[in-house]
Parts: structure tokens; sequence; C-alpha cells
């Protein structure tokens, strides 16, 4: 049942992602309200997977790569959701919702199954650490889909080139909203993640060894976040400079993955 | 039975006219009440915008309306009839229809799309709706079930099509503009440079977006404060509009200057390091209020009439390719209204046909139930049964083709064939119950 929905969520995702992009082509709004309808979907069937897992393995699905990408996404859909619903940046599916879909497709490729690590991934600390780790990670993406978007719309006020980026794109003012909204609660719950992780490695073992990547990307996210904060403050184009690092520190934050991922420990417990 | 729209639009007449013809709020109770009390209709409402004057008109004698409509209007307009004839059009039944569904949609109007003429033909039928004269209201069956479906089709063109999407005007395109980098307007701070009535326009939108505070600056300091004070704004000297550039959001600029007010020189005085946060400059002059280069400070977004008419441009365009799905619709809503309309016609004759046979059947029942006295009333009852029934069966198929008929066209020649060989010669009135009963409201109010 368990990939029986997951599957389901990932034909919704899907379906979202090609309504959301023919309403930005052919500019329907109507379109828009469809694939969001179809997007929350997902995420109801995406829950609903969740729940099933826990329901089958008697554990929360963070461990091992299916089922960390698959909460991953799910914790990224239900932001998106309110992004778009609550936010009022509707446009913003159409960079959170493909991301959510990868992420989705990713957990389905690498099977979303219990990876069978030691007991001490079980325990209440430990979920609560990669919560908050999720948490902060998800708050750095919709920064970035924010960034980009805010990044896109400027260019085009700017050049005053008035196509359907101008139509389509929410006003500057929202998207800087939700990016700081993204940036502030991401470097929130990532510096929670990293004390309760600290004090949770403590507790078993003594310290991480500091070559640990899940402790180099963990520091490294939490670095772009604060600098994308402080990149925010001072004179000028404070939104500009905010969005601007928010993509660059996003896709560094994604580089450093993949390189941590080919060249470490393939049997490990990164993420 | 009729349906009738006579008048004159932007499209036939100039506006020197339609100031003349157009008519008042207060007017159009005894317009509408003299054409009733006439005869020349039985329901009467008159649509009358800065744009267009027409009357769509109901039953009465049909040429008698048209006649008493041109002198109407041609007497408004301070002519004759007959020099007025070319600005007037006269539009019948389905064609009728047509035209008002296309009206109210917003297809007529001057800036297509435009969405106040939707509010302005809800209007129009309110006041009509309000008229009770000595033969009734001035709304019935036909316009009742006509305008509804008329606000039903502008409602459904307007959500369905993207026709009334984007700013049709440099003055909306100008507020479009800042909304896309402030989001909302509300609690805004606005300066306006100039008092012409561009400005003012601008101001008034703006205000309307809930633009906070406003500055007025012009050349002459009484006219800004005249502006000001008219408009709820803060006149303030030309000299220190300048430095209210750093607490301004949006700058309208439209000033008659021969050479532009805003330099590059003037502007980076104020702000050196660009704008403190984002500044709208919307220059609406022509020549131009503002150099162009102020336009490359930092966090300074510049607009000119030019980048304003390309949105306008843009908006219309897009506006133009939506039209084949709005008229789809209203040709729907056409087809649908028509059916309706021609089955009033209908109605009449079928109700004769049914009372003609059932006549029949009665007699006929009492001639046999007189013949056999002996049976119980039960037999009688279920006798009876089955001849409604019989009668029932044998009319169902000649009142569904007759409804079929008069809505493909062919009513009339079906009509008189079926009077004739059922020799329902008594010609009877047109039915017509009452106007809430008979204006189906079959769409959600847009």
């Amino acid at each position: 049942v368990t990939d029986l929905l997951n599957g389901a969520a990932l034909v919704a995702y899907g379906a979202a992602v090609a309504v959301l992009a023919l309403s930005f082509v052919r500019e329907v709004r109507g379109l828009s309200r469809i694939g969001t309808g179809l997007f929350a979907a997902g995420v109801v069937l995406h829950a609903g997977a969740l729940a099933d897992y826990v329901r089958e393995w008697g554990e929360l699905p963070l461990v091992g790569l299916g089922p960390s990408l698959t909460s991953l996404g799910f914790l990224l859909g239900l932001a998106a959701l309110l992004s778009v619903t609550i936010g009022r940046a509707g446009p913003l599916g159409l960079v959170l919702v493909p991301l959510v879909a990868a992420l989705q497709a990713g957990s389905l490729a690498a099977g979303v199954r219990p990876s069978g690590e030691a007991g001490e991934f079980q325990g209440g600390w430990f979920v609560l650490h990669v919560v908050l780790a999720f948490s902060g990670y998800v708050g750095l993406t919709v920064a970035f889909a924010a960034g980009l978007m805010y990044v896109l719309q400027f260019r085009e006020l700017k050049s005053k080139r008035f196509g359907a980026i101008f139509r389509f794109f929410p006003p500057l003012d929202t998207l800087d909203r939700v990016g700081r909204l993204g940036l502030a609660a991401g470097f929130g719950f990532l510096t929670l993640a990293l004390l309760v992780g600290a004090a949770w490695s403590a507790r078993f073992g003594g310290a991480l060894p500091s070559r640990n990547p899940d402790i180099i990307w963990g520091v490294l996210t939490w670095v772009v976040l604060a600098g994308a904060l402080a990149a925010r403050t001072g004179k000028g184009r404070r939104g500009h400079r905010g969005a601007v690092a928010s993509v660059v520190g996003f896709v560094v934050v994604i580089a450093t993955y993949l390189l941590l991922r080919i060249h470490g420990d393939p049997a490990g417990g990164f993420l | 039975m009729s349906l009738a729209i006579l008048g004159l639009s932007h499209r036939t007449a100039s506006i020197e006219t339609r100031e003349r013809v157009a008519f008042g709020r207060a007017e159009v109770p005894g317009v509408l009440a003299s054409l009733l009390e006439d005869g020349a209709a039985a329901e009467a409402v008159v649509v009358s915008t800065c744009n267009r004057t027409e009357f769509c008109v109901s039953g009465g004698d049909e040429r008698r309306a048209v006649q008493v409509l041109r002198a109407l209007l041609s007497r408004r307009a301070g002519t004759t009839p007959d020099a007025l004839d070319p600005q007037l059009y006269l539009r019948r039944d389905r064609d009728a229809a047509r035209h008002l569904f296309r009206v109210a949609a917003g297809l007529e109007s001057m800036v297509l799309g435009e969405p106040q003429i939707q509010g302005q033909v809800r209007e129009a039928y309110a006041v009509a709706r309000e008229i009770v004269g000595a033969r009734g209201s001035a709304v019935g069956p036909v316009l009742n079930r006509a305008f509804q479906s008329a606000l039903c089709v502008g409602g459904r063109v307007r959500s369905e099509t993207g026709i009334g999407a984007g700013a049709a005007s440099v003055a909306t395109a100008a507020v479009e503009l800042a909304k896309k980098i402030y989001g909302t307007l509300r609690g805004r701070r606005a300066l306006v440079l100039g008092a012409g009535e561009m400005s003012e326009a601008t101001l008034e939108l703006l205000r309307g977006e809930g633009v906070r505070s406003t500055l007025v600056a012009n050349r002459t300091f009484e006219r800004a404060r005249e502006v000001a004070e008219r408009l709820g704004a803060r006149a303030v000297r030309f000299e220190d509009a300048i430095v209210a550039l750093r607490e301004v959001d949006i700058v309208v600029a439209s000033t008659a200057a021969p050479h532009p007010v805003l330099t590059w020189e003037r502007v980076r005085q104020v702000l050196p390091d660009g704008a403190p946060r984002p500044l709208c400059i919307l220059d609406l002059a022509v020549p131009r209020d503002v150099e162009p280069a102020v336009g490359e400070l930092d966090n300074v977004f510049l607009y000119n009439v030019d980048d304003l008419q390309q949105v306008v441009g843009a908006t219309l365009g897009r506006r133009e390719a939506e039209l084949p799905r709005a008229e789809a619709i209203v040709e729907e809503s056409v087809e649908e209204f028509w059916a309706w309309y021609a089955s009033l016609t209908v109605v009449p004759t079928i109700r004769d046909l049914r009372s003609s046979g059932d006549a029949v059947r009665r007699g006929e029942l009492d001639r046999f139930l007189r013949r056999m006295p002996h049976l119980s009333d039960a037999d009688r009852g279920q006798i009876e049964a089955m001849t409604r029934a019989m009668l029932n069966k044998l009319l169902h198929t000649p009142t569904v083709r007759l409804r079929q008929a008069a809505g493909n066209g062919r009513g009339t020649s079906t009509l008189d064939t079926v009077r004739y060989l059922f020799e329902l010669d008594q010609p009877s009135p047109v039915a017509g119950g009452s106007p809430e009963d008979e204006a189906l409201d079959t769409c959600e109010e847009y």
C-alpha cells in the first residue's frame, strides 16, 4: 500500500507540474488553480503513504536515502502548499512542485524501505534532529524558489520587458516576503537541528568525526542560510541581494551534497 | 411577442450625440413608464452609459416602439429622426439577444473586455425592475430572462477567458506596474509632480488602491494646493518634492515642462546610494519629465508613457486573442436563450391542443358512461384514467415536436398547421407567467 500511495502521489505531482507549466505557457490562471488542486491531492496521498510506512514498519521514514527523500519531499510539499495558498504566491509552485516531484521520484528509485540502521537512529532526539534539519533545508528551498523568481521578475521590471514572467510571476514584495520567511525559518530550524544533533551525538559515543558528511553538509547549509540573511541587511537592494544569495546558496548546497554523495561512503547513513 | 434593441453607441455615434442622448438614472423611470403606458412595449429597459444608449423592449407594438424611441432620441440629440437614423441600430429577436449578451460581456465596449459595463447593465436592469406602471412592471418574463442570461454570460466570459485580464489604459497600466513591485499599494506613499488631468486620474486610481499619503507638487503652488485639497492629498513646493524622493514609494510625473524636471544630477544628490527601498517612477509626461538615466539608479524602476503603452498594447493583444472563446460562450448562451424564448410562442398552442383534446375526451367519456349505468365508481375511475393516459400518450410526441420546431426556427409554419388541423382557430394570448417564474435563474450570480 505504501508503494501504491507513493506512486499515486508521484503521479499527482507529475500531473500538477504539467498543468502548472501549461498554465504559465498559455497564461491561463484557471489551469493554475487546477494544478494547485492536483498538487494538494499529491500531498494528501503522500501523507497517506508516510502514515502507512509508519504502520507497516513501526518507525518514521527518516533513515536511509529513499525514506529520507520521501520525508523531505513531503515537508517541502507542505511548505509549498502553505506558500501557494496562505502566502498568496501561487506561481511559486512552478519551481517548488517540480522539486517535490523530483524528490519523490528519487525516493521511489532508491526504494522506500527501512535501512536497518542501528537502534540509536530511532530515538526521539534523533527524530527531532532530522525533522528540524529537514525543515531547515525546506526553508532554504522555499527561499531559493522565491529568490529565483524575484531575480527574474526584477530583471523584467528593470529592463521593461512585460512578457509572461511579468504577468505571471508574483510581485517583488510578495516574493521578498516569502523568501525572507523561508530564510528565517530555515536558519532557525537548522540552528536547532545542529544543537540537537550535537547533544544527540554526545549522548551516543562522544563527538562525531568532523569529516562526517552529515555534519559537513548541515554546517555548510547553516552558513549559507546565515550568509543569505546577512546579505539582506544594509542599504540599497536588500531584497535583490537576499534573492541572489538564496539562489547561489541553494546551488552551493546541492552541489556540495552531490560531491559528498559521490565521494562519500555509499553504505553510510548520509541522506 | 418580440425582442428588440434600438440605440446608438461609440461605434455609430459621435461623443457629442452620445452625450446628448444619455439618460441619467433619475430620468429612466419616467421614460420607461411613458413607453409602457403608450402600449409601445410591454417590457423595457434602457442601458445608458457614456458609450451607449440602448433601449431593450419586448412585447407591445414593436413598430410603434421604434417610432416613439426614434422620436425621443432625435429630440434629445437636437435633430430629426431621419438625420439620426444613420447613427441608430435596430437588432431584433436572436440578434437582439446576441447584442445584449455581447454588451454585457464587454465585447461591444470601446476597450475590449472592460469590466464596468457588467455593472452598468446590472444597474439598468435593477432600475427597470423597480418601475411598476399602470400596466405592470417594466421587466416581464422576456427581459428578466434576457438580462439575467446577459449577466451570466458577462460573468462566464470574464471568468472563463482572459478577456478582462491586464491593464487596458495608461493609468491602469501605471497602477499594474506599481503593484508588480509592491504587491498591494495599501499604505504606500506617493508623490505627484504636476497637477494636470493625467496626474489627477492616476492619483485617484492610486488612492483607490489604498495609497495612504500623497504629496502633490506643481510649478504653481496654488494649483497644487487646489488639486491636493480635492483629492485629500498634501501640497508641497516643487523644490521640496525632490527631497521627498527619499520617503515615497511611487512618483507620478506629469508636468507640462518642456525639459526633464527630475534629472540624474538632482536625483543623485538626494539618493546618492540609490533608493533605500524600491522606488517606482511613472513618467506620464510628453516631453518626458524624468531623465532616462535616473532609471539606472539602484532600486529605481522608471517607466515612461511608451512603456505603459507597451503594457496596454500587450493586454489588448491578449484580449483580442481571447475573442473567439468569448464569442463561443455568447453563441452558446444565445442558443439557450433562444430555445427558451421560442418555446414561449408554442405554449398557447400546446395549451389549446391539450384542452381541445381533453374536451373531446371528456365528452366521449360522459356519453359512454351514461350508456353504462351499471359500472361501479371504481370501474368508472379506471376508465377515466385510461382515457387520460391515452390522450397524454397521443399528445406527447406532438408537444415535444412543437417545442423542437419552435427552437429550430420552424415554429410559425408548424404552429399554423397544427392550429388548422385541430381547429384551434381562436387566437390565444401569448403565455406569460409571472416574471420571477419565467425567468429561470439557471446560472449562478457572477
